[in-house]
């Protein structure tokens, strides 16, 4: 999965959680350890800025409004 | 239900096939009597469309398959005892009477209607009864686990919500979202949540906030109530629609005890809207953000510490032949110190051995010499008398002989000479004049008697005076 954009929130979690208890075995060699490292620290970045996607505070829409805002949109006319 | 078997006596022939034609008024009657006779059963639906006449209310009995006209007389309605204004629309009611058929006259409209004897409003029991009936006719057609096999994002960023503009639920949820940590985006969708009107206002926003891609997850909810209030929930076409859907729908209808059938048909069914809440954001946003913090500094920590373990180890292995030398010089210096001490005792030991030896080589020399000492001093002293009488006897020997030589010598001796009356002629420096030449060639010499001396000079030697001349 390294250098791919995860395919979703779970799958980067799940993939770093992978990567962790690797490193926590202390069976993979240097090259891997750096390798592992590396695209943690991608997914990190990846995880952290879904939950910033999610951070700025919760934003309320109305279903009609949006409604009539495509409405609009497809008949400028009107 | 059985076509009613209607006979009207000897039929004329309006065609080859088919008995008749009869007069429709007869037929009418008898369609009445027939229909009278039909089994009396108890009907559950809901009530819509209440009229009342001066004799009688009527009604509609319906559910999502369909709908009887119905109709009460006053009297029978009174003695039902309903309280005041039950009988309306929306109202879930069981009836009890049989399917009736009014003839019509010569200017009433004939008409059908289900003749009800017997009305009440409908209990949990008849609510649950039908509840559970339509529950298993949707298990059996596998529309309760479709909504359960959809994944379901653990981080959506859009919610669509449905439930009643003004309800607690919409602050519930909303609680409990932001309890979470959440700040994504909601679409609220408003709906009627208790009324005949509800189940297909609610299947309608469903559908199309379902319309919507960017919505990940849909909440269905409100407050709790009585299941007749909940009914909605339980509408089959409402649950077949959630059951459809491409989002997974999250229920919270009622409180913890309250089970409709939304709740089965959903991906998730929850008690309460803050429970919602964590089922439409399964990630804690709060605790991600920590954990994430958390596994940042993991993987820090692994990258440092592996290359810090690996060149610490490097290092160890760097310093292991300076470490072997050292343990072998340790070693050395050991075995150096050992063999010293060693040769130290040994020496000693060997000069104990020796002194020892020694000890006893000059005690035995000394014991010898004593031994000599004691034998020579006994000798000597055995023999002592013997050599003191020799020594003595030698002795007067040589005293006696000595005696003589001096007697002798004495004899021999110039100043015995002088002693008798003769001179010596001697130089100035005690030479002695032995003839006259020695003495005329001297000139001035000088005579030694026994008792002195005197200067004399030969008379060819002129002198410094004549007054000073001696005859020798």
């Amino acid at each position: 999965m390294a250098d791919a954009v995860p395919a979703s929130y779970e799958a980067a979690v799940e993939r770093l959680e992978e990567i962790i208890d690797r490193l926590d075995s202390g069976q993979a060699g240097l090259r891997e350890t750096l390798d592992l490292c590396r695209e943690g620290k991608e997914l990190v970045d990846y995880c952290a800025g879904e939950l910033d996607a999610v951070g700025e505070g919760l934003k309320e829409l109305n279903l009609d409004d949006l409604a009539a805002r495509l409405d609009s949109s497809a008949n400028p006319s009107s | 239900m059985d076509e009613p078997q209607i006979s009207l006596g000897a039929p004329a022939r309006p065609g080859p096939d088919l008995p008749g034609p009869f007069a429709v008024g007869r037929y009418a009657k008898v369609l009445q009597e027939e229909m009278r006779k039909r089994a009396r059963v108890l009907l559950i639906g809901e009530v819509t469309g209440v009229g009342r006449s001066k004799v009688q209310a009527y009604f509609e009995l319906r559910d999502g398959d369909g709908a009887v006209p119905c109709a009460i007389w006053r009297n029978d309605l009174e003695k039902a005892g309903l309280p005041e204004g039950a009988l309306r629309d929306g109202a879930e009611v069981v009836i009890a009477g049989g399917p009736d058929y009014y003839p019509g006259g010569g200017a009433a409209s004939p008409s059908f209607c289900f003749r009800a004897t017997h009305v009440r409003l409908a209990g949990e029991g008849d609510l649950l009864a039908r509840l559970e009936a339509l529950r298993a006719q949707l298990r059996a057609e596998g529309l309760t686990e479709l909504q359960k096999q959809l994944a379901r994002p653990l981080l959506p960023r859009t919610i669509g919500v449905v439930t009643a503009e003004g309800g607690a639920a919409r602050r519930d949820l909303l609680a409990g979202l932001e309890r979470r940590g959440w700040g994504g985006t909601l679409v609220w969708a408003f709906a009627p949540v208790q009324d005949r009107h509800a189940a297909p206002a609610i299947a309608r926003a469903l559908q199309d906030l379902a319309a919507r891609p960017e919505i990940e997850a849909i909440v269905v909810t409100r407050g709790g109530g009585s299941l007749a209030d909940l009914w909605a929930f339980c509408d089959e076409t409402l649950c077949r629609t959630v059951a459809m859907l491409r989002v997974p729908v999250v229920s919270a209808v009622g409180h913890e005890r309250d089970s409709t059938l939304i709740d089965d048909v959903a991906a998730v069914a929850c008690s309460t809207p803050t429970h919602a809440a964590e089922a439409a954001v399964p990630l804690d946003c709060r605790a991600a953000r920590r954990e994430l913090g958390r596994q940042a500094l993991c993987l820090r920590r692994g990258a440092d510490g592996a290359i810090g373990a690996r060149a610490r180890h490097l290092g160890a292995l760097a310093r292991g032949p300076a470490r072997a030398l050292q343990r072998q010089r340790t070693i050395l210096n050991q075995k150096t110190r050992e063999i010293r001490a060693a040769s130290e005792r040994g020496l000693a030991e060997r000069g104990a051995f020796q002194q020892r030896i020694a000890t006893v080589v000059l005690a035995r020399a000394r014991r010898r010499a004593l031994d000599r000492a004691e034998r020579a001093e006994e000798k000597r002293r055995r023999h002592g008398a013997a050599l003191d009488s020799a020594s003595e006897r030698a002795l007067a020997r040589r005293r006696e002989a000595l005696r003589k030589a001096a007697v002798a010598l004495r004899a021999h001796d110039p100043e015995r000479t002088l002693e008798r009356g003769y001179a010596l002629a001697e130089t100035a420096d005690g030479e002695p004049l032995t003839d006259a030449a020695a003495a005329t060639a001297a000139g001035r010499f000088s005579l030694r008697f026994s008792d002195g001396r005197i200067d004399a000079r030969t008379a060819a030697d002129p002198g410094p005076g004549a007054g000073g001349d001696q005859g020798g």
